[in-house]
């Protein structure tokens, strides 16, 4: 296997995710219970943007997304027994519409429980315990949108509340941050952009400054960081081209190099993605590599969605399609 | 970003080649932990769904935090017993169960600095502090304290790291919740000491912009009386920001910085931007004399912003000619320099034809 990868190691990086639910034997695996249900939208995700959405076990995963419904709050935990949140929620959620099973859930329960969640100040907390963060906002109205409920949000002023709390977010640079007064990170840009433009109000964002801020990100070695003076990692190309797509400024970054970086990134011999060159592997860096790769046209590739960071002809399909520009798909 | 996947995802740990006898004896090595871990699991979410509230059941979620401090629902067990125990029936026992708490989660973040559900726990034990102040005045002093160290601890987690985005949440939340608050001033004087220890940080320039915020907001001086201050802070700011140019000019915090300070003295653009213009070439004059072939890619993209605005919002006051012919001549520059955000330079020459 060569050192310095050219290529997607498309069919490694399968049998690498395929994998993943065989490291029982793995301390770190039962650490990390408390992200299951996120790490198999990641795994489902970049399976079905490499072009192998049936590489996992259709039956199989959704009775697991099932056995993680918490009874109690009418939602979904992580994992069998674990308490429900908005995080692992949305997870359920993508799941459920990419295998088409959104009629296994009380659609009702779920929707009472995000709702149950906003909070008078337009935020989302992620759970009855009351933390709040734009992540937990993005949750509740991707999930919504998802759900064919968006509506809901119409009741009692929540989203015009909802819109002035992303608002109130917003830095001088144009970026947003996880709270009122917040430094602004690429991370937490993606999650109000996205909402923004599900809400249908991309008209509150200063396009010009902030995706000044995003193409900053890039550094001499291609990489992207997430925000000024950090180091490159690979998540972030995601969560900055997702952004710099939604505002039609892809093109704004060196896509040669950045496709190089993530590329490097790669494990050439047992598959998956790390956050940077030589680190360790995980199932989160291997959906936002490969993510990013979509975005930024890489042969071979299907589109994704960056609004819903799933694949796109599912979104348009349920209707959810908003405006977008990634770069064109290239010839292999 | 990093939490809450930072179990799962391995951040800047290096990847090391395994051989099938080393992945054997790894496994040998974490065998019986894990046996303990998921037995230590399953009486504890067991516990849980039987409604165990009893203080043997919060010593086991203790137990398990402390192996794994993003077991966010051994977290969520753990409150829910606190409110439904009885061996923390008296505020005394409650304050030192919270107390216990609080040093727990010191720990816990010392190891895991990064991890939000432990930042989110502390929160909690503060604002679950009773309020004893209708029995006796006296009794507050442990609230009033308890979130007085608050501020002491944060600031030591940001000696380790000062660019740690949760401490400085946290920090921000402590400032705007204390039982007695701080005159904002002394947050000003807390990002100068930051900013001067290193003027790459980001994050206390931007705290440094929302206090600044602030304390122009808060009119609590007459109006001349205040205006005289803003200017008197704001001349300051423009020093501060000149040293840093100086300094540490290939940072990005600074450029963004004075970006700041211009946008928030937008008003009198017109009046301060050929001194500003004028200074920041002088800066780049000064890096270039410096080193014959260096150009600042921040002076010159400043210079051009600055440009670009007086042609948006002072049109009828400026030479639109010289300034359009001007910008373009820094930003075909920019492309050579600065070719990865090429594309952008070229975007923002075809508006200025416009």
């Amino acid at each position: 296997m060569c050192a310095n990868p050219t290529q997607l190691l498309i069919p490694l990086h399968v049998s690498y995710i395929q994998k993943l639910g065989d490291s029982k034997d793995d301390l770190a695996y039962h650490l990390s219970a408390h992200l299951r249900l996120n790490a198999i939208y990641w795994g489902y995700t970049a399976l079905a943007i490499m072009n192998h959405p049936d590489a996992l076990d259709r039956e199989q995963m959704i009775d697991f997304v099932m056995s993680c419904w918490d009874q109690e709050a009418g939602a979904f935990g992580a994992h069998p027994d674990h308490d429900a949140h908005l995080l692992s929620t949305l997870s359920a959620i993508q799941i459920l519409t990419a295998q088409d099973a959104v009629d296994k859930v009380d659609v009702d329960c779920v929707v009472k429980f995000i709702l149950s969640l906003h909070q008078p100040s337009g935020v989302f907390a992620g759970d009855q315990f009351g933390e709040i963060d734009t992540r937990f906002l993005y949750c509740a109205v991707s999930a919504l949108s998802l759900l064919g409920r968006l509506h809901e949000l119409d009741k009692d002023g929540k989203r015009e509340k909802t819109v002035e709390y992303i608002l109130r977010c917003r830095n001088y640079d144009g970026g947003f941050g996880s709270c009122v007064g917040a430094e602004s990170h690429a991370a937490q840009v993606f999650v109000c952009v996205a909402a923004l433009a599900i809400l249908d109000r991309m008209d509150c964002v200063d396009v010009d400054t902030l995706a000044f801020w995003l193409c900053e990100r890039q550094l001499p070695n291609g990489g992207l960081n997430g925000r000024p003076e950090k180091l490159e990692d690979v998540c972030y190309s995601f969560w900055v081209l997702s952004s710099l797509s939604i505002l039609g400024k892809v093109h704004w970054i060196d896509v040669d190099k950045l496709v190089a970086f993530i590329l490097s990134a790669q494990d050439t011999e047992n598959g998956g993605i790390a956050d940077r060159p030589g680190d360790m592997v995980d199932v989160f860096h291997t959906l936002f590599g490969v993510a990013g790769l979509s975005i930024l046209g890489y042969p071979g590739l299907v589109d994704l969605d960056p609004i819903y960071c799933m694949p796109a002809k599912l979104i348009e399909a349920k209707g959810l399609r908003k405006s977008w520009e990634a770069l064109p798909r290239r010839e292999a | 970003m990093r939490s809450p996947y930072s179990l799962q995802r391995k951040h800047g740990v290096k990847r090391i080649r395994q051989t099938a006898q080393d992945r054997e004896a790894k496994r040998q090595r974490e065998q019986s932990r894990i046996k303990d871990y998921l037995a230590l699991t399953n009486v504890i979410l067991t516990g849980k769904k039987n409604k165990d509230w009893s203080e043997d059941a919060f010593n086991l979620t203790t137990r398990i935090l402390q192996l794994n401090p993003e077991f966010y629902t051994a977290w969520n067990y753990r409150r829910n017993i606190f409110a439904w125990i009885n061996f923390a029936s008296s505020h005394q026992g409650i304050l030192k169960i919270l107390s216990e708490d609080l040093s727990m989660t010191m720990t816990a973040l010392k190891a895991h600095p990064k991890v939000y559900w432990i930042w989110n726990h502390r929160r909690w034990c503060l604002e679950n502090i009773p309020d004893l102040s209708e029995s006796d005045p006296n009794d507050n002093t442990w609230k009033k304290e308890a979130w007085d160290r608050e501020l002491f601890v944060v600031e030591k987690m940001l000696d380790s790291d000062p660019r740690n985005f949760h401490a400085w949440d946290y920090r921000r939340y402590i400032l705007a919740n204390m039982p007695i608050p701080r005159p904002p001033a002394s947050e000003l004087a807390y990002t100068s000491r930051k900013i001067e220890s290193n003027f790459s940080n980001f994050s206390a320039w931007h705290q440094r912009s929302k206090v600044l915020s602030s304390l122009w907001e808060s009119g609590d001086l007459d109006e001349s009386k205040s205006k005289e201050k803003d200017r008197n802070i704001w001349c300051a700011e423009f020093e501060l920001i000149r040293n840093a140019m100086y300094t540490d000019p290939n940072d990005q915090s600074v450029w963004m910085y004075h970006r700041w300070l211009v946008g928030s003295s937008k008003s009198c653009l017109l009046v301060i931007a050929h001194h500003l213009i004028a200074s920041v070439r002088e800066c780049h004059c000064c890096l270039s004399s410096n080193n014959f072939n260096v150009f600042n890619i921040g002076c010159m993209e400043s210079i051009v912003c600055y440009k670009r605005m007086l042609i948006k919002d002072h049109a009828t006051d400026v030479d639109l000619a010289m300034l359009t012919r001007e910008c373009n001549g820094m930003l075909q520059q920019l492309q050579e320099l600065d070719p990865l955000r090429r594309r952008r330079y070229e975007d923002l020459v075809g508006t200025l034809l416009k």
